[in-house]
């Protein structure tokens, strides 16, 4: 059986119906309770937050300000990074603002700041400070965090239910809620340094927070939210991603699991400066290595769905069949496209090219697959960079 | 119709429609609000409630059962020691000789009988007793915005059994009243603060000054 131009069209628009790409997100939906309730949470979260940073500002000014000028540098680049991996799908920038600012203000200040204090002081009373010292953080902060976090994405789904459909979606909004609830985290931290010594040294005390933070920082809430978050899609099923409870159970325990470890380290490293390091080490390469399996299981689906956007537009003579098996694989399948280009100026053109049929991609996306203004001046741009015309705008 | 660049059929020129985002299917209303996302916010709010509200009232009817026995020192980072009074509560800290397994004692401990609060917190500090307590109400000033608990009236000397000097000071608040006292110890600031309300007797006040004056630290002589 011959599959016919109109077969491929339909299967693009079966794509674009089922990934939910190019579909704008709208936050003010007062119709949806979501809508209310995560706007009370995290508008509580924001005005606890506030209120200590605007208490101790005369205090710890410098740290402060030290904190947030150097989590702001770390949010952005960690932006421009899952921009650079996400070629696929790409959710709406504003959607994972969303997820950031409930990461960063909900699940902290309302949940699980609360939980941890009462767990930690509670378990004091139970087992012994001691006790609780050596082990306390990390038989509560796992448990609070992750799910304080995680939950975040069951009103996410909620208000976006339309643009949320794959673990990959998951992923990514998991990431973002795990980077606001770092980068917060962080800053009431620098504050705790700031002061720890009176209130003195501000900037010696909370430096060094702030390095080890941000270097440890990669490998822990943004990656164990990433997994948690894919694991609970899983878990939960989407209109693209069928249910697997086995594997989002998986998913949603091994973050718990890395982060209980992290947070024993000192009591588990004992008392020897090299073992500590090394397993902080450890840990470190065995979450990231976690994080990138994950990544590419739950990629796979979003590269389907730019397959079968792209794959009309290879009919069409738009792009050529190795653009397509490029732009729809992973980073060795574009590397393994440019080289076979030959010479620099092809490779950096064969690059242009794919970037502009990304474009194309996401235009096509935004207009639901139709043949509008902006995907045929998307689908000359290819052909013109393809040409090697010089941009005339 | 075919697409002049490429000769192959185009797709269709208009998009689908969809729905907005805030349209609510008529047989999903529940009061004008979508039903299909009631369930999930409740679920978010249950677990709120259950980190926000439940956990912390067990935690307050939970009473804490740490008392000091005779004999019994609580030791703080850089060797920092002091005897707890028999019969109070330890609500953070521990024991000398009862390390946590990372060997780093916890910078802060606290000790409680009914409402008086005693409070011991080390760090590295650069100076002697005096400057370390004008940090201290400095920091106590901007913190809380001359509202709430302050540092008030003129340092006293005050000399530890070890025979430290260090400077104190009274701690002012509304209903609350204290003490706070300051010690360094070879580039290791000692801030120990005592608050209680107003109306304390002398009992728990001379058992303050007690621990005040049993604060430690190995290696200093006396002067």
């Amino acid at each position: 059986m011959t599959t016919t131009l109109a077969d491929l069209d339909r299967a693009r628009d079966i794509a674009l119906d089922l990934s939910g790409w190019g579909r704008r997100f709208t936050f003010y939906q007062p119709r949806n309770f979501a809508f209310w309730g995560y706007l009370v949470l995290v508008g509580t979260g924001m005005f606890v937050f506030a209120s200590s940073i605007t208490l101790k500002y005369d205090a710890y000014g410098q740290a402060i300000a030290l904190a947030v000028t150097s989590f702001a540098i770390y949010a952005a680049l960690f932006w421009w990074f899952t921009q650079h991996i996400d070629h696929y799908a790409k959710l709406p920038a504003k959607l994972m603002v969303v997820a950031f600012l409930w990461g960063g203000f909900a699940a902290t200040w309302v949940m699980a700041a609360n939980a941890n204090d009462s767990i930690l002081a509670l378990y004091a009373k139970s087992f012994g400070q001691s006790w609780a010292l050596n082990w306390g953080a990390g038989l509560s902060a796992p448990f609070t965090e992750e799910t304080a976090k995680g939950s975040g994405l069951l009103l996410l789904i909620a208000l976006a239910p339309r643009q949320v459909r794959t673990a990959f979606d998951g992923l990514i909004l998991g990431a973002f809620i795990g980077l606001g609830f770092q980068i917060i985290e962080d800053i009431a931290y620098a504050m705790t340094s700031a002061s720890s010594q009176f209130g003195a040294n501000q900037i010696g005390a909370s430096i060094d927070t702030i390095f080890l933070r941000m270097v440890s920082g990669v490998a822990a809430h943004i990656v164990y939210s990433a997994i948690f978050c894919a694991g609970l899609i899983y878990l939960l099923g989407r209109p693209a991603e069928p249910r697997r409870v086995g594997r989002g159970l998986l998913l949603v325990a091994t973050p718990i699991l890395l982060h209980g470890t992290w947070d024993s380290l000192a009591a588990i490293g004992s008392r020897s400066a090299l073992t500590l390091l090394s397993l902080l080490i450890t840990v470190i390469v065995i979450a990231l290595v976690i994080a990138v399996r994950v990544y590419e299981l739950t990629v796979r689906r979003e590269r389907d769905f730019v397959r079968d956007v792209m794959t009309p537009e290879q009919a069409r003579n738009v792009i050529t069949a190795a653009e397509l098996d490029a732009m729809a694989g992973n980073r060795k399948a574009r590397k393994a496209y440019r080289k076979a280009s030959g010479k620099h100026r092809e490779r950096k053109r064969t690059r242009y090219v794919l970037n502009a049929a990304y474009d194309l991609a996401d235009e096509l996306a935004a207009a639901r697959g139709a043949d509008t203004d902006r995907v045929r001046f998307a689908r000359a741009e290819v052909g013109r960079i393809r040409a090697g015309v010089p941009s005339s705008w | 119709m075919p697409d002049p660049e490429t000769d192959k059929p185009s797709p269709v020129s208009a998009p689908r429609f969809e729905p907005d985002a805030g349209w609510v299917p008529a047989d999903e209303r529940l009061f004008g609000v979508d039903r299909r996302t009631i369930a999930p916010t409740l679920a978010v709010f249950a677990l709120v409630i259950v980190m926000s509200v439940v956990l912390p009232v067990v935690n307050a009817k939970v009473p804490y059962a740490d008392i000091v026995k005779a004999g019994d020192v609580v030791e703080l980072q850089g060797d920092v020691t002091f005897v707890p009074e028999t019969g109070w509560g330890i609500t953070s800290g521990v024991r000398a000789g009862n390390a946590p397994l990372s060997g780093e004692y916890p910078a802060t401990a606290t000790v409680e009988d009914r409402a008086v609060k005693f409070s011991v917190h080390t760090a590295p500090f650069d100076g002697d007793a005096n400057k370390l307590l004008d940090q201290i109400e400095t920091t106590s000033e901007a913190v809380n915005h001359g509202r709430g608990v302050q540092v008030a009236g003129a340092h006293t000397t005050i000399v530890t059994d070890q025979g430290k000097q260090g400077a104190t000071a009274r701690i002012t608040g509304p209903r609350t009243a204290g003490v706070v006292a300051a010690f360094v110890f070879d580039g290791r600031g000692v801030e120990a603060v005592a608050t209680g309300p107003s109306d304390t007797g002398p009992e728990p006040t001379a058992a303050v000054f007690r621990m005040i004056r049993s604060i430690s630290h190995p290696g200093e002589g006396k002067q």
